[in-house]
């Protein structure tokens, strides 16, 4: 009996003490919503704090979750930027009217196709849609997604039609050849029986165990994949033509909340993470592309000029519910 | 077009949860079987390895799978690792049922004339039935709202629809239509359980000195069905240990070691908290089931189970929606204790209105004419003898709690990292090695719990021999 | 202590009555029996003067105190009574002292247990937990618990059914001379008729919700009021005869004058009542004995009247047994006669 009341007493004292120190937050301290995770970004952070003084309360968490969250919070959202690893997530927050046009000054850094014509968001990294293949098993490199639907590639392609990365591929495709169009080519993907996983990564480990030859996935998902089994990997990045839908570039982006009383120090972090410097740091450590014009590009991968990425306002990949409906009606999910 | 989805959505989760409901009782009522029937060797690691499985998360288990076999994929690929990680909540219950069963009645059964399947058929079954159907009932909840197995063998079940669909809209409004199939489909089962398990039958056992159970001994033939017990837990437990420690030798990057130790003690105590949450509401709603019965009994009964059926992330973004109007509770750590006790109220209240039915309602009479009423004999009498029951409660909603991952990412305070948000961490960029001291640490911390479920309760021997058990 | 008047009481369960304007009395230190078959109400009757079941008309009172008057009543911890349910009702997770001193408060607890702990012989086993109590020990810190609290009226119910013979007369002694020497006011249900014999003071005879005979032990059992109460509480033989055309009965060991309408009836004898002897003498009748079941302290013979050869009667002999199947004997009757008529047949 005692020991109960003793329990009791310990978590209730716990519980107040805990939310009195983390529910005081004074004016030098930031709250950030990160869909990027700790492992691409924690140093930054890190370094921002050191060398500006201002505190980050960091939140990480999955990209769709956290705008799900953010729109269910509304105007109590407690935070004060959204830093999302796609446009799409940053792009349905805006559209709810929850993000502030950003000044000038940042917005003018990055070429248009990586910002928010609104400007209510600006793009930290660019990632390019590639297919990821086994060079030993493939001689004959798809020049276009449409190579795809070749029956000689049965059964051999993967692909993840629940990930974010794939829907907003498809959601540029229908962009840029219509709904018609891209029901035919993912019927005829279909028909090819291709292998699907949940997630990219899943996928490249797929093409390294041999399962499957090729994969259409994120390109820095083969460093990835090597990094965590710790050691060389089967599986190298391929390019579709200039051009071709199936060389999407994506960005993860950032933007700043109507409700935050702290703008202006939001903007400063967002001013920190597009530094040449720090841009330079995303390429080298993640192998992701930087927003900025003429920054070195990712060892051993083509620049974004010669890949030549379709011409799609990154804007419009927010909704996804067309998408899916056609990923469903072709029984994709 | 969509009309043919649903069905087909229905259908398998349908099927998923009826089929792993039924390996699930196979494999939980065997070993619940062999537990307390047969003369096993190495004392109490055969109920220990077969209830131990509760503190593998199903996304940590559904990972080892797919590491150690790519090819890991489908709806019997999600059933083996659903059966995996429900069957201890079976093997729990059972073992707890029969011991509470009088072995005299066995004995009698056995004289007359009844073969040993019988004496399970006819006197063992129908005192299990009760307890048993609530603990599959659990199982069944379970796989409607499992999320982490389902979406990475890519079985498209209610819940992973509903992500789906958040991942789409990014809110609540098309996941709440999908949402509220699952609803349905969870108030059918619910109402059907409740038809199975008939008039909650009190089963009245005599006074005096239970005798003391004895155990078959069956020679050799013991080995092979010590194997069974091994093999699952080979698949269950061996897989996970040995992907996680691969992993971790092969790429032992230093481990944050100051992370890994305030992971441990945040799960520590949000879980804590959350449980102890649990038990307060768990109590009052446990007596009132317990003692009374009716429409509104059995409504609250129905809402906590249906609150069991429904994925995390709805709860936790109603939650968000609920919460974040009040700013200085909203992402604390109140906030998620009272997620995890509304998560996991089911658990709870299963567990302590069981316990207070046993409670022979003449000791409350006795302690009232001695003067002891209300709250007195409440805390004198119900309490204490409640208490085990209490305590398992408390043991379950603690272990689900700490691996609970998507209310967790939703209402934790900001900055708030528990075992299972680094697993995720780590995971949603496929650092396995990098999960894998966090999952290890949260095995281990959760094996702590699941060792107290399985020791023999000796309150309940206890109470059986002072007729407790009415 | 306090006497216990119970009046017009009746208490309906699910709309039906299970005790009907039941009346007793118990006068102050006096120990009662209720006596009855399963299922006649004595349990819901006992529940009612604990103050655990709400009545629907009819009065309780403990001495001058009215605990209970319609539906109005004094809830069970007011009332200050010594409850003995059925098997002890133990609290499992408390030992023998936590037990007996659950009702009583701290100050006087420590002194209280150790009084109840002597009176119950019980001191060497006070840290044991019930389960490792056998079930006469059970019992007695049942007991111990329920005089604890100093109370105004004992309610046993079937404290000894649980027990064996041996045990039970030994406990039934002992709490006897616990009650008496207390002069706590006691009132027991129970279905054993031995039991309520030997116990009681006063035996009230308990049937369909309804007190059918109430008084001292031995006046009911030798003057009961009908052949069924005659039965309930001991062996009775019971003999069907006819009037005759002389206005009485004859049987073949008494002659009965008949007064008032009853033209067909039973004849109660007690089978002690029945004088065995091998020789024989005047007023004896002569039989066969065709049946011996032998009990040590006493036997029980079957006999056949050779002037009544219809029916077979029964006589209690004590010990020890000196007759034989086949043999002749000699039956006198020594007692009332005891009549009661049958409804017509016609």
């Amino acid at each position: 009996m005692r020991t109960i009341k003793a329990t009791i007493l310990f978590v209730v004292l716990l519980l107040t003490v805990t939310a009195c120190g983390i529910g005081g937050s004074d004016s030098q301290t930031l709250t950030v919503y990160s869909g990027r995770s700790e492992e691409f970004i924690g140093a930054f952070f890190a370094d921002f704090e050191a060398e500006s003084g201002i505190e980050l309360n960091v939140r990480y968490g999955d990209s769709a979750e956290l705008a799900a969250q953010i729109l269910e919070e509304g105007e109590n959202s407690p935070a004060d930027i959204f830093i999302s690893q796609d446009a799409g997530a940053l792009g349905a927050v805006a559209q709810a009217g929850l993000l502030k046009k950003l000044p000038n000054e940042l917005l003018s850094l990055v070429p248009a196709t990586f910002k928010a014509s609104s400007g209510q968001w600006v793009g930290l990294t660019g990632r390019v849609r590639v297919f990821a293949y086994n060079p030993n098993a493939v001689t004959t490199l798809p020049a276009s997604i449409d190579d795809l639907t070749d029956p000689s590639w049965s059964s051999k392609i993967g692909i993840a039609p629940t990930n974010a990365s794939f829907q907003a591929f498809v959601t540029a495709l229908r962009i840029i050849r219509g709904d018609e169009a891209t029901k035919n080519w993912l019927t005829k993907i279909v028909a090819n029986n291709p292998k699907l996983f949940e997630k990219n990564s899943q996928i490249v480990e797929a093409i390294d165990a041999g399962q499957i030859q090729l994969g259409l996935v994120n390109h820095y998902y083969t460093w990835e994949v090597s990094k965590a089994l710790g050691r060389e990997i089967n599986v190298v990045n391929g390019f579709f033509g200039p051009g071709d839908a199936g060389n999407l570039i994506n960005v993860s982006g950032a933007g700043v909340f109507n409700t935050s009383k702290k703008q202006t120090l939001a903007n400063k972090l967002i001013e920190y993470l597009l530094a040449e410097k720090n841009q330079k740091r995303f390429v080298s450590e993640s192998h992701e592309y930087s927003v900025l014009p003429n920054v070195i590009t990712p060892a051993g991968q083509p620049t974004l000029k010669e890949i030549g990425a379709p011409v799609v306002n990154l804007d419009s990949l927010k909704d996804l519910k067309q998408t899916q409906e056609l990923l469903i009606k072709v029984g994709l999910l | 077009m969509l009309r043919d989805r649903t069905i087909e959505i229905y259908t398998t989760t349908l099927l998923l949860a009826s089929i792993v409901l039924l390996f699930s009782f196979i494999v939980g009522s065997t070993f619940a079987w062999l537990i307390h029937n047969v003369t096993l060797p190495f004392g109490s690691l055969p109920i220990i390895l077969s209830v131990l499985p509760l503190a593998i998360p199903s996304y940590v288990l559904t990972y080892a799978w797919i590491s150690i076999y790519p090819g890991f994929n489908g709806f019997w690929a999600a059933v083996l690792i659903l059966t995996l990680s429900t069957s201890p909540y079976v093997t729990l219950v059972a073992v707890a049922s029969l011991r509470r069963i009088d072995f005299t009645q066995v004995e009698v059964g056995r004289s007359l004339g009844l073969s040993q399947l019988a004496v399970l058929r006819r006197v063992i079954w129908p005192q299990m039935r009760v307890s048993l159907s609530a603990g599959l009932l659990l199982v069944f909840l379970y796989v409607l709202s499992d999320f982490g197995a389902v979406s990475l063998l890519g079985v498209n079940t209610f819940t992973r629809n509903i992500y789906t669909m958040y991942r789409a809209t990014f809110d609540r409004n098309g996941a709440a239509v999908i949402s509220l199939a699952l609803i349905l489909l969870a108030t059918l089962i619910i109402a059907l359980e409740f038809r199975l398990r008939g008039r909650r039958t009190v089963i009245k056992s005599h006074a005096g000195i239970v005798k003391t159970h004895v155990k078959i001994k069956i020679g050799w033939f013991r080995w092979p069905l010590l194997s069974l017990i091994f093999t699952y837990a080979l698949l269950a437990l061996g897989v996970p240990f040995w992907v996680l420690t691969t992993r971790f030798i092969q790429n032992s990057e230093s481990i944050d070691i100051t992370s890994l130790i305030s992971a441990t003690f945040s799960t520590v105590i949000a879980s804590f908290a959350g449980a102890t949450l649990a038990m307060v509401f768990a109590l009052p709603l446990g007596i009132l089931l317990a003692r009374r019965s009716g429409f509104i009994p059995k409504l609250a009964e129905s809402s906590i189970l249906l609150t069991h059926a429904l994925p995390g992330v709805v709860i936790g973004l109603a939650l968000v929606a609920l919460s974040s109007k009040f700013p200085w509770i909203y992402q604390t750590l109140p906030v998620l204790a009272f997620a995890y006790a509304l998560l996991f109220l089911a658990k709870a209240v299963g567990s302590i209105r069981a316990s207070l039915q046993r409670i022979a309602p003449i000791l409350n009479d006795v302690s009232n004419t001695l003067g002891i009423t209300g709250f007195a004999a409440f805390r004198r009498v119900t309490l204490p003898l409640a208490a085990p029951g209490i305590l398992i409660g408390f043991l379950l909603v603690l272990l689900t709690a700490m691996k609970e991952l998507p209310a967790t990412l939703m209402l934790r305070p900001t900055g708030y990292e528990t075992l299972a948000t680094e697993i995720w961490a780590a995971t949603s960029i496929s650092k396995f090695n990098e999960a894998a001291p966090y999952a290890l640490v949260l095995i281990i911390i959760a094996a702590i719990p699941t060792f107290i479920l399985t020791r023999p309760d000796k309150s309940d021997s206890q109470a059986d021999s002072e007729g407790l058990i009415q | 202590m306090t006497s216990l008047e119970v009046n017009e009481l009746t208490i309906h369960f699910d709309g039906r009555p299970i005790v009907e304007s039941l009346s007793i009395e118990v006068p102050s230190g006096a120990f009662a029996a209720v006596l009855g078959p399963s299922g006649c109400g004595k349990t819901t009757f006992l529940r009612s003067i604990a103050g655990l079941i709400t009545p629907s008309s009819g009065t309780i009172r403990f001495g001058t105190q009215l605990v209970s008057i319609s539906s109005l009543v004094l809830p069970p911890n007011k009332r200050h009574i010594g409850y003995v349910p059925q098997e002890g009702g133990l609290f499992p997770h408390l030992n023998v002292a936590e037990n007996i001193g659950f009702g009583v408060g701290k100050s006087e607890n420590i002194e209280v247990v150790d009084e109840m702990l002597n009176l119950v012989g019980m001191k060497n086993l006070a840290t044991r937990k019930p389960y490792q109590l056998s079930g006469g020990q059970q019992t007695r810190v049942a007991l111990a618990r329920a005089l604890a609290i100093k109370p105004q009226i004992v309610l046993l119910d079937e404290p000894f059914s649980a027990l064996d013979a041996a045990l039970r007369n030994e406990l039934r002694e002992e709490v006897c001379y616990l009650l008496k020497e207390r002069k706590t006011t006691a009132l027991m249900v129970t279905h054993d008729r031995e039991e309520a014999l030997v116990s009681a003071d006063i035996v009230a005879l308990m049937r369909h919700g309804q007190i059918l005979q109430y008084g001292s032990s031995r006046s009911v059992y030798s003057n009961p009021i009908s052949p069924e109460i005659a039965v309930s509480t001991g062996d009775v033989l019971l003999l069907k005869a006819e009037r005759d055309a002389s206005n009485s009965i004859r049987f073949a060991l008494a002659q009965i004058e008949l007064k008032g309408e009853i033209e067909i009836g039973q004849l109660v004898i007690r089978p002690e009542e029945l004088i065995v002897s091998a020789e024989p003498s005047a007023a004896a009748l002569s039989a066969i004995v065709s049946k011996v079941d032998y009990y040590g302290h006493d036997a029980v013979l079957q006999l056949l009247l050779d002037s009544w050869p219809e029916e077979e009667i029964t006589a209690r002999i004590a010990g020890p047994l000196g007759f034989n199947v086949g043999q002749k004997i000699w039956v006198t009757h020594v007692g009332p006669i005891r009549w009661f008529g049958l409804p017509d047949k016609k």
